[in-house]
């Protein structure tokens, strides 16, 4: 079950953060396209508003304020799956087919073969998967039905000043790369299927500035459980090898007739 | 006295064994497919991957209690360690060597010792980071990603533990299935592996 993603036809975004007005289109049409109920919110003295992604909030806008001498400014990211080309979610998932790769390159998922065992939370380096009240998985996944019938993901159709670019991923690269844009996701992780054009760096986004499967989920699905299948199967055939080249501890007869009188 | 047999296990120590082994394998069938998807064939057994999680829950459950509980019952048996246990393990119990060997041996030898106490500590690291994955939100990210990984090499130590437990108590040492299917055990067999127990249990001299 190798993760193969095809890097010439494989889709994407380009998100440029400073084309970003904050204006949330890409929420309501995200919500209005996937039938999603609204969540409850609460305000907290900031314009960004819901505070985290839900099972029924696939991408939102994060909004960085920053002060400067009494002036606020803003810096806008939008905030979803990322479409890892090498995705901690899908490496850990142990139940086949509940998150898989689309001919397009985006990490789809099947809610009913999801198995509720929460591993993809643990294993994203980006902390988006939720789960919906039946226990089961939820993100975005760039409108798979849209984009497998040719158009775009509702949030790149709604969204007013083209801060959401979706299209052939090397072609959206090579757009942003003439335009001398700093790319974030161009090589991390087998490439980011969302990558972004940022004012400033990674971590200002609170994003990690170089993104990777955690190093536990790292030990645990490439080094211990592959040796410990070669430990299982070891130890049977040092069993074996035991017993017909050294053999068993036999009790011999005589100490076991000794002593013995009735039964 | 004068039996071919003496009693080594009773009846409440070999249900109680009994209850650790059915849940240990419980929890081997029910844990494959979430070890791999490999073995995601295994979830068949218990009809889907949702079902083998609900199962892998029930069966750690019991599986904790009986064998922590299985490890307080011989805990004075199995964590002390006397001078002909050094012999034994100088030698490695004879296991390596067609030679026949004699060592002054308790009720345990070192190496069921050894299994014991890995037992016991496995259990608890299993049963508590077993806890952590069965409820990832309510801890943070990092403890439940050490616990997945501590989960599955612990898991691997016991199962490993557990082939060699299993072909010493057979095939390894004819006689010793015994001790755990009727509870008694002949006197030679006693007498070879334990001789120091089989005194202390008879007050014969060997």
């Amino acid at each position: 079950m190798a993760d193969t993603i095809n890097q010439a036809t494989r889709k994407g975004f380009l998100v440029d953060t400073s084309r970003c007005i904050g204006c949330r289109s890409c929420q309501v049409a995200c919500k209005q396209w996937n039938k999603l109920p609204a969540d409850k919110t609460s305000n907290k003295g900031t314009f960004e508003n819901p505070r985290d992604l839900t099972s029924a909030l696939f991408n939102r806008i994060k909004f960085i304020e920053n002060e400067t001498s009494g002036a606020v400014s803003w810096l806008f990211l939008n905030e979803r799956c990322m479409q890892c080309g090498d995705a901690g979610c899908m490496k850990v998932c142990p139940s086949p087919g509940a998150l898989y790769r689309t001919r397009d390159g985006i990490v789809a998922y099947n809610k009913e073969k999801c198995i509720s065992c929460k591993y993809c939370v643990s294993a994203c380096p980006f902390n988006i998967p939720r789960y919906d009240t039946n226990d089961k998985v939820s993100k975005c996944n760039l409108c798979q039905s849209r984009i497998e019938g040719g158009i775009a993901p509702a949030c790149a159709k709604a969204c007013p000043t083209g801060s959401l670019k979706f299209g052939k991923r090397s072609e959206l690269i090579a757009k942003a790369t003439a335009a001398k844009k700093a790319l974030y996701g161009e090589n991390n992780l087998n490439g980011l299927g969302v990558v972004y054009a940022l004012e400033g760096s990674p971590e200002k986004y609170g994003l990690p500035s170089s993104p990777s499967i955690p190093m536990s989920i790292f030990l645990w699905k490439d080094v211990i459980k592959p040796l410990g299948i070669l430990g299982f199967w070891g130890s049977i055939g040092a069993m074996l090898l035991h017993y017909v080249t050294i053999g068993p501890k036999k009790v011999d007869d005589e100490e076991t007739g000794k002593g013995d009188g009735h039964e | 006295m004068s039996s071919k047999y003496i009693e080594r296990f009773s009846t409440s120590e070999r249900v109680l064994h009994w209850i650790v082994t059915a849940s240990f394998f419980t929890l081997l069938l029910s844990g494959l497919g979430l070890y791999s998807r490999l073995f995601n064939g295994y979830f068949n057994l218990f009809g889907g991957g949702q079902n083998a999680i609900l199962v892998h829950k029930i069966g750690g459950i019991i599986f904790f209690l009986s064998s922590i509980y299985m490890y307080f019952n011989h805990q004075k048996d199995v964590s002390t360690f006397d001078q002909d246990d050094k012999e034994w393990v100088d030698k490695r119990g004879g296991y390596l060597s067609r030679e026949a060997s004699h060592f002054n041996i308790g009720k345990y030898n070192p190496g069921q010792k050894l299994f014991a106490l890995y037992v016991a500590a496995a259990t608890t690291i299993l049963g508590v980071t077993g806890i952590f994955i069965w409820l990832p939100a309510l801890f943070p990210r990092w403890i439940v990603q050490i616990s997945l990984l501590t989960h599955g090499l612990m898991f691997v130590g016991s199962i490993m533990f557990v082939i060699v437990h299993v072909y010493l108590a057979t095939i390894g040492n004819p006689g010793t299935i015994d001790a755990m299917l009727y509870g008694d055990v002949k006197r030679g067999w006693a007498k070879k592996h334990h001789p120091k127990w089989y005194k202390e249990t008879t007050g014969e001299n060997t």
